[in-house]
């Protein structure tokens, strides 16, 4: 990929957004057949799925906690999911995702409720488009309240970043790549509790203020969608398939 | 704050009502003094108990109670007991259950009748239909009184092939090997 000359121009970002617009978003709530409870989640160009099985019990047996369900995640990219094939299997960032993505539901899913058994979460990352671990947040939190694990609220998930000294939402990888800082941001919508932020880059305070805010707003868009998601599956027809 | 009425579709984490109105019952949690959604569902609320609920849309983790019918492989057979593991619970045959998933099933509840030899009634590796007593504690004690409970598929302990129903026995038509059991009624029909 080439540096464009300019991230910005004229206030509008390089596929035509404003600067505080999210990319175009679906969620697709039970989107496998096999799985306990699935989503689907396209974020612009990311494409990624997530699928719950559990609680169920937990191999192997010292994984078992006595008092608690063990949460397990997996984030993973699929090959053909970048430009350049990625090797397949977990990596140092795959691992980092996947411990970040299991700290940021924990707080939501009540896990008390079943001592002795696990739940896992797999998120696969089709095609990939930067943003890929709040949108695999994203679709697990959906993916997670479609297997009917009890949980205290849903889990949103988006980044913010600096691109050409403007406070940008919802980064693309060219942004990514090229800008100053991408900070992700995973929060329980209704409490506003924040359960992942990551930083690449730097922000002086007030910027990282304002970009906390505005990762804030997005997030509540993004819950919005997640809702409408489950809506459209469960509200009108009770069972299908 | 909106008013939530009985027939209102909520997702987790929605305001149901405040605990001064409402006690939460199943699919809502408490906190801090309000009363929220655990459930992707719609409300059910009862004005005479003050109970404030969420009946499930989606699919929910499958839960134990009393009387709940389970199928079970045999595990160990020993004098007193057979100790067996829980596979599926009915109703929910292509979800896992949480554990725990130890079983047992006693001499006296194997049937209706003294039991002189209880491994005339299960043998291990059988699948076996049964009911739960008590699932509070672990094992999870068992019972199969009755014609639809009991052993719904065997092999021959001799050849490993399985075993042909010839009316209250078991017969091998491989090796001619007669086996006793505590029959299911639908013995080998395929039925969990």
């Amino acid at each position: 990929m080439e540096k464009p000359e300019k991230l910005i121009v004229d206030g509008k970002r390089l596929d035509g957004r404003g600067p505080e617009e999210l990319r175009p978003l679906k969620i697709q709530a039970g989107a496998l057949k096999r799985a306990d409870g699935s989503a689907y989640v396209e974020l612009g160009a990311n494409k990624v799925l997530a699928a719950v099985y559990g609680p169920r019990e937990l191999h192997p047996r010292h994984m078992q906690q006595p008092d608690t369900a063990v949460l397990r995640c997996r984030y993973n990219m699929a090959p053909f999911s970048v430009e350049e094939r990625k090797r397949p299997g977990p990596d140092r960032r795959s691992v980092e995702i996947s411990k970040v993505i299991r700290e940021a539901l924990e707080p939501v899913v009540f896990t008390k409720l079943y001592p002795r058994s696990g739940i896992d979460v797999f998120v696969e990352v089709l095609q990939a488009d930067a943003g890929t671990r709040t949108a695999g947040i994203t679709a697990a939190a959906v993916a997670l309240a479609d297997a009917g694990v009890p949980m205290r609220d849903l889990v949103s998930a988006v980044a913010v970043g600096k691109v050409d000294d403007t406070i940008v939402l919802d980064l693309t990888k060219e942004e990514d790549q090229f800008g100053t800082t991408d900070m992700p941001v995973a929060m329980l919508p209704r409490k506003r509790v924040i359960t992942l932020l990551q930083m690449d880059g730097s922000f002086i305070e007030e910027e990282f203020e304002r970009a906390l805010a505005l990762a804030m707003k997005g997030c509540e868009q993004i819950y919005e969608a997640q809702k409408q998601a489950l809506k459209a599956r469960y509200s009108i027809k009770p069972e299908e398939g | 704050m909106v008013e939530v009425k009985t027939g209102d579709f909520v997702v987790p984490g929605d305001f149901l009502a405040t605990t001064e109105e409402f006690v939460p019952g199943e699919g809502a949690y408490e906190e801090e003094g309000k009363v929220y959604s655990s459930c992707t569902g719609v409300v059910l609320v009862d004005v005479r108990t003050k109970r404030i609920s969420v009946f499930s849309k989606t699919a929910t983790p499958p839960v134990m109670k009393r009387g709940d019918v389970v199928v079970v492989r045999v595990e160990e057979v020993k004098d007193q007991s057979a100790n067996v593991s829980i596979g599926v619970l009915r109703g929910y045959e292509d979800r896992q259950l949480p554990l725990p998933d130890a079983g047992v099933i006693h001499v006296s509840e194997v049937r209706d009748g003294y039991v002189r030899d209880l491994s005339k009634e299960f043998k291990a590796g059988d699948i076996v239909r049964a009911k739960a007593l008590d699932t509070r504690r672990t094992p999870i004690r068992l019972s199969t009184v009755g014609e639809d409970l009991g052993v719904i598929m065997a092999v021959c302990s001799r050849c490993r092939m399985p075993l042909d129903k010839d009316d209250s026995k078991l017969r091998c038509k491989n090796c001619g090997n007669v086996e006793f059991r505590k029959l299911a009624s639908d013995y080998r029909r395929g039925i969990l």
